[in-house]
């Protein structure tokens, strides 16, 4: 397969010395990002962050480059809008576990020709492959004699409703999937862009850079996002949540006490 | 000019908020109502989470109407007593109603509620609000005379026990009305998002038959006790009441009411009558339109995480 290596760099020459130069071991990705961390103020509009890497490839085999980044987990619930009697009305909510507030890829190739199914489902690679279920409508029955076979109370819909929480968190901007989402600068040198919307949930992401070649993962490397609320919005958010009473009457006083400057100002003029 | 609004999570602009809280003012000034329930459809409809939407423009309608109470109050146009037993009645209302839309959130049947609320009582007092004032004004440009109605009221007002004199409206009734009256608004309140000065001011006028100058200051006296009730429930027990959010919605408001309320001297009662009917009922319409136009997308995301 490989014919002829190219004398490999110095700098990269030290680690797998006791691999041939010829294994793959020595296809490395290696990535970082212009920003570990983005702060969310009153005037966050979204954010775009910039991840960049290497590509470090001594053999002839063309490489892929997959970025996947993952929001912290944000359990859902759906509700199915039904016709009953000419009015639409929802349905009991069904809770969805497992599905990440915010989920993109980014790849050089649509996903589908990078690897093969079982190899991305295995990884967890694509929207499609997210574990994502509603554990509270399965049971486990015994069918045809076999023991423990989950089914869902749901029934034959249940693809619809697993695919509508990725189709509505798409439409919100939250789920991305851009096979031309890597690019390559330079030789060996690529760049992806991660856009948060501004609903993006806060909490640590987690991105991995995959690098595939001939269909198998070959390197990995990962990297870790903060995304939190700073200044105000914080003090503003946390003072909400841990009193929210003391909030409440402040709130309420606040507004009483600027309805009076109003009519006391208006008076005068 | 967009601003984050730290409890909605979504970044929204604020001069338009600004400028959507000064025309809910200035109709709420101009029509002696608190505005509620022009604000919550809007303020969804711009992105908003619809529980967030509820729960933040009650502390508008609190400003607003405090600014409204205090230059009735200098016309002696409230009648704090039997505001205050209405007031009773709304902050047992808004108790239950908080907790009620609570129980159908989890439900996931919260839509439904806000928008058959809409439907029926907005559509309701549109309906009934245009009849009655269309009706005057035609009398009037017809030049007929105005029959003088039955100033008389229902009956079992007097059966009931709990009688109280309030010699401002010139009532000497039982409080279980205006008490029952109060919890009835301190529901909607709570659920819709409104002070329910739209169901408050008829009901007084018509059912209660209180002397028509101090309908107006009272019910917004009650209101102001209701919604300041709501939000610190909703801040309380549901964490959705957005300060910033209610901060700029109200620095427009303000300014709009104190307009409103001058204007609206310039026009006659009937006149004014008709168009908030009108608005009233277009409102109801629109939120009602939900239950019958086939959505979009049937699979809709259901606010709250289940415990």
């Amino acid at each position: 397969m490989i014919a002829a290596l190219p004398p490999p760099p110095p700098t990269i020459q030290a680690p797998a010395p006791e691999r041939s130069a010829a294994t793959t071991g020595q296809v490395r990705v290696a990535a970082a990002m212009t920003d570990a961390q983005v702060r969310v103020d009153s005037s966050f509009r979204g954010a775009t962050i910039v991840l960049y890497g290497a590509v470090f490839n001594p053999t002839d085999a063309p490489t892929d480059v997959v970025v996947v980044v993952r929001g912290p987990d944000a359990p859902v619930r759906l509700v199915k809008k039904t016709r009953n009697m000419g009015v639409w009305l929802n349905s009991r909510p069904v809770l969805f576990e497992g599905a990440p507030g915010f989920y993109m890829t980014a790849s050089t190739r649509s996903l589908g020709d990078i690897a093969d199914f079982g190899q991305l489902r295995r990884l967890g690679v694509g929207v499609d492959h997210l574990r994502i279920n509603a554990p509270q409508e399965s049971r486990t029955v015994t069918r045809y004699g076999v023991r423990d076979v989950v089914v869902s109370r749901l029934g034959e819909d249940y693809l619809d409703w697993r695919r509508a929480v990725i189709r509505l968190r798409e439409a919100a901007a939250l789920y991305n999937t851009d096979p031309d989402g890597v690019e390559f600068v330079d030789q060996g040198l690529f760049r992806a862009e991660i856009d948060l919307p501004a609903v993006a949930p806060t909490g640590q992401y987690f991105a991995e850079v995959w690098l595939f070649q001939d269909g198998e993962p070959v390197s990995v490397s990962n990297l870790t996002l903060t995304v939190e609320k700073v200044g105000i919005e914080r003090d503003i958010f946390e003072f909400a949540h841990n009193r929210p009473w003391t909030y409440g009457i402040l709130c309420v006083l606040l507004a009483a006490l600027t309805g009076w400057l109003a009519s006391r100002i208006f008076r005068r003029s | 000019m967009d601003i984050y609004l730290p409890i909605a999570e979504v970044s929204v602009n604020w001069p338009l908020l600004v400028l959507l809280g000064a025309t809910v003012g200035f109709v709420s000034g101009l029509f002696g109502i608190g505005g509620g329930f022009l604000m919550a459809p809007i303020l969804i409809f711009l992105g908003i989470p619809p529980s967030v939407a509820v729960a933040s423009q009650a502390s508008h309608v609190v400003a607003s109407s405090t600014s409204g109470v205090i230059s009735y109050t200098k016309q002696k146009a409230v009648d704090y007593r039997i505001g205050g037993v209405m007031a009773l009645g709304g902050v047992i209302g808004a108790l239950l109603g908080v907790e009620l839309f609570r129980y159908l959130r989890l439900l996931g049947q919260a839509d439904l509620a806000v928008a058959l609320s809409y439907l029926l009582f907005l559509g309701a007092i549109g309906t009934l609000m245009l009849y009655e004032s269309l009706g005057q004004i035609l009398r009037r440009v017809r030049g007929e005379v105005i029959p003088h109605k039955e100033r008389r009221r229902p009956l079992w007002l007097y059966g009931l026990p709990l009688r109280m004199r309030f010699p401002r409206s010139g009532l000497y009734i039982s409080a279980i009305p205006p008490f029952a009256l109060g919890a009835f608004a301190g529901v909607l309140s709570a659920i819709m998002g409104v002070g329910g000065g739209f169901i408050l001011v008829p009901a007084m006028l018509y059912v209660l038959r209180m002397r028509a100058s101090v309908v107006v200051g009272t019910s917004l006296f009650q209101i102001i006790v209701t919604t300041a009730m709501t939000t610190i429930l909703q801040a309380g027990r549901n964490q959705t009441v957005d300060i910033v959010l209610s901060t700029i919605l109200l620095l427009g408001g303000v300014v709009g009411a104190q307009y409103g309320a001058r204007l609206s001297g310039r026009f006659r009662a009937e006149e004014l009558r008709a168009v908030l009917g009108l608005i009233v009922l277009l409102v109801g319409i629109q939120m009602g339109l939900e239950l019958f136009v086939r959505p979009s997308d049937l699979f809709a995301f259901a606010p709250g995480i289940a415990g």
